[in-house]
């Protein structure tokens, strides 16, 4: 076989795939956005309203905007504290050593566990009775000391944003860590020659450099968090009330316990145009590589 | 002389820092292996010591919890996953590390945009479907979903590993009259074996640790070991004791093969963004 048919035969089981598992769902949610689309009246399916649902979320559901706000807010904090923490653990456990990269490999375990899984040990470790997160906070800030974390909906919001940053900072360290690793030591040696302190060669040596890196942190740990749904639904399941429900969890919600799914698909298509923007500027990082 | 003095000082503080920073990451980990091992009564309690027992590890596997049931299931499921997306995605990085194919960029970058899809837009669409064609709460059902998170990942983290294989030896083969199909069995398929086995593995523990699909599509029959932890709440509030018991049965062989491919990790997950 000649390789000009070969090399479009070996790609074409993989464009099918993901064609038949991503892209036909994606235009199905959207065709499915404009119906009625009720669960259980199989007829609405094909029942079209035009832009009804968006301008029901839009105008007449203020849970959707709870959700819109809860994920923004929660987007924006555990991206920060993430990248913040993330790049103050890096530069801790970049010069390597022995005990250094040990640390660097425990890192690992964190990242490996279900999301699920953390949002049910979170839940356990700040239980009022026998929660030891609980009891830890309670000894170090003893206004803390009475309180029941996940009924008050500020706290129950800290503990997922808590959760988030205490499954992501080990991955996002280990990826930084590899972004030190490729700032040139020359450059950051001649600034200490030069008498530079420690503050401004991070400044204004080593940062610089890094940003690429930092950059591509920013946007996948964005991506995640809008996307969040696992740690919460074990965490809180969006509650107390509606103050930790994600924009996920809200079309979950709505698509799969109120059998909306017209609806549902809406709201999914609305959270799908900030992903657009994100993917677009993480491609071109990607592709700049090549 | 102070500054040596002023050196240790820094030392000892980035040291403390990174003890505080690991006791962090590790206790809610231990906390959990500890009250695996807990009886009912030690878990309700902030006890450090306490007589351990291997109990909750058999109960999570009697009536009327089954854990064994997902644990199949969980197994089979990211098997089979894994299985059906490393050869397709081995294919499509080939052709797209030693090929120029019109259109590539685009089908490399829509790629990987599936990636970034959030689940909940993917699922509603197949819930729909597998209740028409009654792929509901089946392990078949959830293996094709699943292909859509992996196959992502799997083609960018193959297509790395290949673009790394030189160019020399395959090309020697060629002008020695082998076929590109035996070019890629006996030259490429050998030298690329540790990566897909990396690639395979790192699927392997996405595909396990999957939850949205499978709260949606499975109920009974093909519940998995994340949903699974679902089950250990009684009347009384959470069965912690049980809870940790199966939080260690997923968590520990993830733990087990994400230390096997700790080199790659950081490459797989970023797609190569970062190297």
């Amino acid at each position: 076989m000649r390789d000009s048919t070969l090399k479009y035969l070996l790609v074409l089981p993989a464009i099918v795939v993901v064609f038949a598992t991503a892209i036909w769902p994606l235009i199905e949610s959207l065709r499915l956005s404009f119906t009625v689309g009720r669960l259980s009246r199989p007829g609405s399916l094909e029942q079209y309203l035009g832009f009804e649902n968006y301008i029901w979320a839009f105008l007449y559901e203020p849970a959707f905007w709870n959700s819109v706000w809860v994920t923004a807010i929660y987007t924006v904090l555990t991206v920060g504290l993430t990248t913040v923490l993330s790049l103050g653990l890096a530069l801790l456990l970049a010069p390597g050593g022995r005990f250094r990269s040990g640390v660097q490999t425990l890192l690992i375990l964190p990242f490996a566990m279900s999301p699920a899984l953390i949002g049910v040990s979170f839940r356990f470790m700040f239980n009022p009775e026998f929660g030891l997160f609980d009891a830890v906070f309670g000894a170090l800030i003893p206004p803390l000391a009475d309180v029941s974390w996940l009924v008050d909906p500020v706290l129950a919001f800290a503990v997922c944003v808590m959760a988030d940053v205490w499954g992501w900072i080990p991955f996002l360290t280990l990826v930084l860590i590899g972004g030190l690793a490729s700032v040139p030591q020359d450059t950051i040696e001649a600034a200490q020659v030069d008498g530079a302190s420690g503050w401004r060669v991070f400044r204004d040596v080593t940062l610089p450099q890094l940003a690429p890196v930092l950059a591509v942190v920013v946007i996948l740990k964005s991506i995640f968090s809008l996307k969040t749904f696992d740690q919460i639904f074990m965490l809180t399941n969006g509650g107390p009330g509606t103050a930790t429900q994600t924009l996920s969890h809200y079309i979950y919600f709505n698509g799969m316990k109120y059998g909306q799914i017209g609806y549902a698909a809406s709201v999914a298509w609305l959270m799908v145009i900030p992903m657009i923007f994100l993917t677009y500027a993480y491609a071109k990082f990607v592709f700049r590589k090549e | 002389m102070l500054g040596r003095r002023r050196k240790q000082v820094i030392d000892a503080v980035q040291l403390a820092l990174i003890l505080i920073a690991i006791l962090i990451m590790l206790v809610p980990i231990a906390w959990i292996f500890m009250a695996a091992f807990k009886n009912h009564i030690d878990v309700f309690q902030l006890k450090l010591f306490f007589t351990p027992t291997l109990e909750n590890f058999g109960t999570v596997f009697e009536p009327p919890f089954f854990l064994g049931h997902k644990l199949m299931n969980s197994t089979i499921v990211a098997f089979v996953t894994v299985v059906l997306a490393i050869p397709i995605a081995t294919m499509a990085a080939y052709s797209f590390s030693r090929f120029r194919l019109t259109g590539e960029t685009a089908m490399l970058v829509v790629i990987l945009a599936t990636q970034f899809v959030p689940a909940v837009v993917i699922i509603l669409p197949f819930f729909v479907m597998f209740r028409d064609i009654g792929l509901l709460d089946t392990r078949i059902g959830l293996i094709l979903v699943n292909l859509a998170i992996v196959m992502p990942f799997a083609i960018w983290m193959i297509k790395g590993f290949i673009d790394g294989i030189p160019l020399d030896t395959e090309e020697a083969a060629m002008v020695d009259g082998s076929s590109r199909l035996q070019v890629i069995r006996n030259i490429v398929l050998p030298m690329a074996a540790p990566g897909l086995l990396t690639a395979g593995i790192f699927c392997f523990i996405i595909a396990w640790n999957e939850f949205l699909f499978a709260l949606i599509l499975t109920n009974k029959d093909a519940v998995t070991l994340p949903i699974g932890l679902a089950l250990f709440k009684a009347e009384e509030g959470d069965l912690w004791n049980l809870l940790s018991a199966a939080g260690i049965i997923i968590m520990l062989p993830m733990f087990v093969l994400a230390l096997i491919i700790r080199k790659y990790f950081v490459q797989g997950m970023t797609m190569g963004a970062v190297r």
